[in-house]
């Protein structure tokens, strides 16, 4: 490769990743794409064995998830991605962990403990902390939306979440004043109904934020590299790199195939969910048969340029050495995964006795 | 000639896709377009996870779709491209429906394995029983009347294909997947029902739509450019 051309190329300010771009020079773009996974895989283990401790070992850690949450969250920042996730797959990915409180919360039967009661409408409107949450994420969601419809049901969803709980209502901290509307309706749950909901919600919180901290700052190139070191003939290490280099180029085709579709009055964009699997029927035989001639042109490509008979090729100019950063992120993630995972202790513990 | 050559032969007489079969390969290196494609389809199951999971709305929840419509392209690729058809259907489910809708990697390398089952037992069963049987193993029969000369079993490749892929096959995978999912703490016990029938109607309605689809408009396309694989690799 020419001298100017790997200038221009490790001059970027930006580079591509799997859902995104991504900012040159960051600390977490330094880190070798072995050591974000390891990252990841580590993080959902604990996200996974934290919210999963059962009852009579102490419950799930939930000072824990909130611990590996910040830390994502900071991780996203640093990264420098964390606009394009405001933007997008923040709200994308909200329902997620409110549907899992939900379905916890009413489908975790067996828990033991003493019943408590919930509301599902307290009797009155409580003006306090449940208002302020209610216009914030009202304010927030249309501010980005403008749709009222869905600004309104996660703000409602939140609101009943802090309103629901017969101890926060009747709290002058929580509650500064109440208008009487209508009467209570309530309902009774296991006491531990609440914190393992939550805790099921966090976790999810900590799996999906981690991952999207993986696919936003990976390039497919540092994936094959690490292949490559990972000693990997150069031909399997391609055939990975070809699956993530594909990822894009596909999600453009269906778009545009889509886009056709409704061009010519396909009906592509019919609501039922009925509809919706004969329109990806229809679909489907473009996008297939794109993908054969495209695969068909770039092995011809491919052969061409002597891809079958090269001995010796050029190794990845995006491989990378281990640092030190990424023995101490290694380190420091083993340590917390034996603490927590094999041994058996909880952050909740060093807090709460 | 011996016994087993002359079953063989009288085989390759009787049927047209005799030739596709469980042996390891056509005997050949892989060629540079069968590399790439193998490759493309891979990344073209793991997109359209990835859709089966989002198109409903925002991110389904556990990686489990009520509309897992890419269902019918991996048991299709895996008839036409063998063990890459399943090696796609597996990395679908872990980077599609798995990582990319953030089920992080633990989970979702556990509960692909449900993904990993069906299009393996559909080739093994009608590559190495079917085909022999008169039921075509690329599907043509389910929507042709005739296959190069050949009258196809319409009826019996109908009922063999819901029978085997839409019944048994996709009950293993939901209880599987539904069941690993269960145990990791994704799903609630009392849950446990609605989720195995959301995924296993959700496949079996996709299935039975998408599968004639695909077959019809693009089975004969790839045969005749010899891109599908007379055994498991190439």
């Amino acid at each position: 490769m020419a001298r100017d051309d790997v200038e221009a190329r490790t001059s970027k300010k930006y580079v591509r990743t799997f859902i995104f771009s991504m900012k040159t020079g960051t600390p977490i773009e330094k880190l070798h794409v072995i050591t974000k996974f390891f990252m990841i895989a580590a993080m959902s283990v604990l996200a996974l064995y934290m919210f999963d401790i059962p009852v009579s070992k102490g419950g799930p850690d939930i000072i824990g998830l909130i611990f590996l949450l910040t830390i994502v969250f900071v991780l996203l920042i640093i990264s420098g991605t964390s606009k394009y996730l405001v933007n997008s797959y923040l709200l994308l990915a909200l329902p997620v962990p409110i549907s899992e409180f939900i379905w916890w919360l009413f489908f975790d039967g067996g828990l033991p403990g003493a019943r408590e009661a919930f509301y599902l409408w307290p009797g009155f409107f409580p003006i306090g902390i449940s208002t302020v949450v209610l216009v914030l994420v009202f304010g927030v969601v249309y501010y980005r939306t403008k749709s009222f419809v869905i600004a309104i049901i996660p703000a409602v969803l939140l609101w009943w979440f802090t309103a629901m709980a017969g101890a926060f209502d009747f709290s002058p901290l929580t509650t500064w004043f109440r208008l009487p509307i209508g009467t209570t309706y309530s309902f009774t749950l296991p006491s531990w109904s609440v914190t393992v909901a939550l805790s099921k919600a966090l976790g999810f919180a900590v799996l999906i934020y981690t991952s999207f901290l993986f696919l936003l700052t990976t390039r497919d190139t540092e994936i094959a590299g690490a292949m490559r070191q990972l000693g990997l003939s150069f031909k399997k290490a391609f055939f990975i790199a070809l699956i993530f280099r594909s990822l894009n180029t596909l999600l453009i085709d269906y778009e545009n195939i889509r886009m056709a579709q409704t061009a010519r009055a396909a009906g592509v964009n019919r609501k039922s969910v009925f509809s919706k699997i004969i329109d990806l029927a229809h679909v489907s035989i473009p996008l297939v048969a794109t993908m054969i001639r495209r695969s068909t042109e770039m092995g011809v490509a491919l052969y061409a340029r002597g891809f079958e008979a090269a001995k010796k090729v050029t190794s990845f100019k995006e491989t990378k050495g281990i640092s030190y950063m990424d023995v101490t992120i290694i380190v420091i993630l083993s340590v917390f995964l034996i603490y927590e995972v094999v041994l058996g202790h909880s952050i909740n513990n060093l807090f709460i006795r | 000639m011996s016994e087993g050559e002359k079953a063989v032969s009288k085989t390759q007489n009787k049927y047209p896709w005799s030739n596709y079969t469980l042996k390891w390969g056509r005997g050949e290196p892989v060629s540079t377009t069968q590399y790439v494609l193998y490759a493309v389809q891979i990344a073209a199951v793991i997109i359209l996870s990835y859709l089966s999971v989002v198109l409903l709305g925002p991110l389904s929840y556990s990686g489990i779709s009520l509309f897992y419509f890419v269902y019918p392209f991996f048991l299709v690729f895996t008839m036409w491209w063998g063990i890459w058809g399943i090696l796609g259907a597996y990395l679908g489910c872990v980077i599609g429906a798995g990582l990319m809708v953030g089920l992080g990697p633990v989970a979702s390398g556990a509960y692909a394995i449900s993904d990993f089952i069906p299009p393996l037992v559909a080739f093994v069963v009608y590559r190495g029983l079917l085909a022999n049987r008169g039921i075509d193993p690329l599907w043509r029969d389910l929507t042709d009347k005739e296959i190069e000369g050949v009258k196809a079993k319409r009826v019996t490749a109908w009922i063999l294909f819901i029978a085997i892929n839409g019944l048994v096959v996709n009950a293993v995978s939901a209880e599987l997947g539904v069941g690993i999912e269960n145990y990791l703490g994704l799903i609630p016990p009392g849950a446990f029902w609605g989720w195995w029938a959301g995924w296993f109607f959700g496949d079996l309605l996709a299935m039975v739509i998408i599968t004639p689809v695909l077959v019809k408009g693009l089975t004969g396309l790839v045969e005749r450019q010899g891109l599908i694989n007379g055994g498991w690799v190439t």
